[in-house]
């Protein structure tokens, strides 16, 4: 009897471990695409743009974040290219002036605030230091959304408020609550 | 085989035992604690571009320039200029008009008919009256209007008139119980002040200003006065005042105590500040006669406000039970009496009508409580404050709409008295032009000109910006006797935080601020 408990104990927990680690995260996040076939690496490397040509930090220090319509628009005003993805995104949104809905990966809680202009521009921090290589990916990936709290997968990576308190901690800056908790 | 109950409870320890080794419990707990702060119902800042708008944070006379970053009309957070921060009040504003205490309803038409049955009924000996929680505004001067119109109308003020203190010019400040380094001045002047003078806090209790001060001297409740007379026969060598033993043993501090504190005043430039205005602390100050006590000239008024204005009554002054009607402007306070005083001078069964934003005051004992504008709502000019020795005008700029409900203090106190009260913060702002006095600071060029070089829609407009006017420095002649007898009713951070409406935030930041300057 006693190999029988244990034998169903450990089953049990096997099953456990499967739906945690297997199971669970599937369930857990819904999943999106972007509404455009973007590529950063086709824009960076055949346009030549930087981040900031787009994501600008405008003179009054303001992020501008994800660019509008408009931003886009001003080179993409007819199809430069014959790919299905310029043609829908030139039918869908440019030519209707219809915003984009882009889902945004590094998107912070609504208790946020980050500032780009105080990171970039004074500290001298390159993207890539909390965006990875997400400029010079290929292709958007899925946005994977929690379905309970709402907030990107994304920002449980490298954007969690012990990621920032740790790079303040390691450059011996100063912080308090409302630098960035609105 | 067979499974029985025992072998499903095994499974299921398994399971359980399993599942504590995996991300999901610890994820749900963290998101569940997540969605809860996302319920419906809970205000958020807005998402968007956000864009930079200047004002001037009402929440006390210090009126601190405001650089709020705002999505849409929406401040989603609040920041001060460089070198001149924000208190914890100031940093969590836009945060007040959400909180859950807010007066929202009220009901003005029966408050409007209550006073004028009042002033029908109203006896040879009776007043009606505002009490102006923080004078000096162009609200004020609406208000001194109104009563001037009304027959037994009286204007009554927490405190007017009061000469400005240059702490740049003090070198040692012996304080009364004032709130010198928790909310009496402006932040950033009694910063940048700090180091060059001396602070003496005498005060019963060890109050966050007596534990940041130089020195405290814990004296007996009362005996203020006792140690001012005290201070004062040392420094007249018995001619005046009351002998330093007897002083000492009325104040319970140790005559070396007093005798070293008046040597030290008497080395010049000292000040005496106090909660109350007493005559010996008046002959105290006016014997020091230091530099750092400034009589200030006012911000110019249009000319026909100044002729049909009620004085200024102080309230002590007003006879028990005389006060038929009272209406209490409490949407912006420095300063307060205890209900009980103000009880004493209601005649019996007064009308009392509550301007407010919030129940936590003098709401609590109206008949009439009627919703007022809340910073940043609201729209107002902020009298220059206590350690400002110039005259200034500057606006709190709404940065968010009101709602409709609120009620305007003075259009209705206005109304009553049959008063134009127009555009008085435009009039007011054409009057200053027209002295052409002083200078304007427009923080979003961080541009200093000279009023007469800036025509009248143009002071408007950097006015609205949230640009700042300042008077000329006043030369004070040597002849010319200095103000004296600086009483203070001032509101200190922790009176604050008593009354509210505040955010929740401020608690732990004006805690967090205050280890701070401790360490």
């Amino acid at each position: 009897m006693t190999h029988r408990g244990a034998l169903l104990f450990w089953a049990g927990m096997l099953a456990a471990l499967g739906a945690g680690w297997a199971g669970f995260p599937r369930l857990i996040y819904r999943r999106q695409p972007q509404p455009v076939a973007f590529s950063h690496k086709i824009h960076a490397e055949n346009a030549g743009m930087k981040c900031e040509d787009c994501h600008e930090v405008r003179t009054d220090g303001t992020f501008a974040g994800i660019p509008r319509l408009e931003k886009c628009a001003s080179c993409h005003s007819a199809a430069m290219g014959t790919t299905a993805a310029e043609k829908q995104f030139i039918d869908r949104y440019v030519t209707p002036q219809r915003e984009v809905q882009w889902a945004v990966y590094a998107r912070q809680p609504e208790n946020v605030y980050f500032s780009h202009a105080a990171h970039v521009k004074l500290a001298h921090l390159e993207c890539s230091s909390c965006h990875r290589d997400h400029g010079q990916a290929d292709t958007l990936r899925l946005y994977e959304e929690d379905r309970i709290s709402g907030y990107s997968r994304d920002i449980w990576r490298d954007m969690k408020m012990d990621d920032c308190v740790a790079c303040h901690r390691q450059r011996g800056i100063e912080n308090s609550c409302l630098d960035c908790h609105k | 085989m067979k499974a029985t109950r025992r072998d499903l409870f095994k499974f299921a320890a398994g399971g359980a035992a399993g599942l504590a080794l995996t991300p999901m419990p610890w994820r749900l707990v963290t998101d569940t604690a997540l969605w809860s702060e996302n319920w419906p119902g809970i205000p958020r800042p807005a998402r968007g571009e956000i864009r930079t708008r200047f004002t001037h944070c009402a929440l006390c006379p210090a009126g601190c320039p405001v650089k709020a970053r705002c999505v849409g009309d929406q401040p989603v957070s609040l920041r001060g200029l460089a070198g001149r921060p924000l208190c914890a009040f100031g940093l969590t504003g836009h945060h007040l008009p959400y909180h859950a205490n807010r007066v929202s309803r009220g009901d003005p038409e029966g408050a409007a008919q209550a006073v004028r049955a009042a002033l029908s009924r109203r006896g040879a000996n009776e007043s009606v009256a505002v009490l102006d929680l923080r004078p000096g505004r162009t609200a004020s001067w609406t208000y001194r209007r109104a009563m001037g119109a009304l027959p037994g109308g009286l204007y009554l003020a927490a405190q007017s008139g009061l000469p400005a203190i240059d702490l740049r010019a003090a070198k040692t400040i012996l304080s009364f119980g004032v709130p010198v380094l928790d909310g009496w001045g402006t932040p950033a002047n009694v910063l940048a002040a700090r180091a060059q003078f001396r602070l003496i806090e005498a005060e019963a209790v060890e109050s966050h200003t007596a534990m940041l001060a130089d020195e405290w001297l814990p004296l007996r409740e009362g005996s203020q006065d006792a140690l001012a007379s005290g201070i004062r026969h040392i420094l007249t060598a018995g001619a005046a005042g009351i002998p330093s033993g007897e002083a000492a043993e009325r104040s319970g501090l140790p005559e070396a105590t007093i005798v070293a504190v008046a040597q030290e005043l008497a080395r010049g430039d000292a000040v005496v500040l106090a909660r109350e205005e007493t005559d010996a602390v008046t002959e105290l100050n006016r014997m020091l006669g230091g530099r750092a006590i400034v009589r200030r000239r006012e911000a110019p008024a249009p000319f026909h406000w100044t002729r049909t204005a009620a004085p200024v009554t102080r309230f002590d002054a007003v006879p028990d039970q005389s006060i038929r009607a009272l209406l209490i402007d409490e949407s912006v306070s420095d300063g307060y009496f205890p209900w009980d005083a103000v009880e004493r001078k209601l005649a019996p069964e007064a009308t009392v009508v509550v301007f407010a934003s919030s129940r936590a005051g003098y709401g609590a004992h109206a008949g009439f409580v009627l919703p007022a504008a809340v910073y940043p709502e609201i729209a107002d000019d902020i009298p220059a404050a206590i350690d400002s020795t110039a005259a200034t005008f500057r606006l709190a700029v709404p940065l968010v709409e009101a709602p409709a409900t609120v009620v305007n203090p003075t259009r209705f106190v206005a109304e009553l008295a049959g008063v134009d009260a127009g555009d008085a913060l435009r009039e007011r702002a054409n009057a200053i032009e027209q002295s052409g006095r002083g200078t304007v600071l427009s923080y979003t060029d961080s541009r200093s000109t000279p009023l007469r070089d800036i025509k009248a829609d143009a002071f408007w407009k950097i006015l609205h910006e949230g640009g700042c006017w300042e008077d000329e420095a006043r030369d004070q002649s040597p002849g010319e006797p200095r103000a004296s007898a600086p009483a203070v009713v001032a509101m200190t951070w922790e009176m604050r935080m008593a009354r509210g409406p505040l955010s929740p935030l401020v608690t732990k930041l004006y805690q967090e601020s205050n280890l701070r300057v401790r360490t």
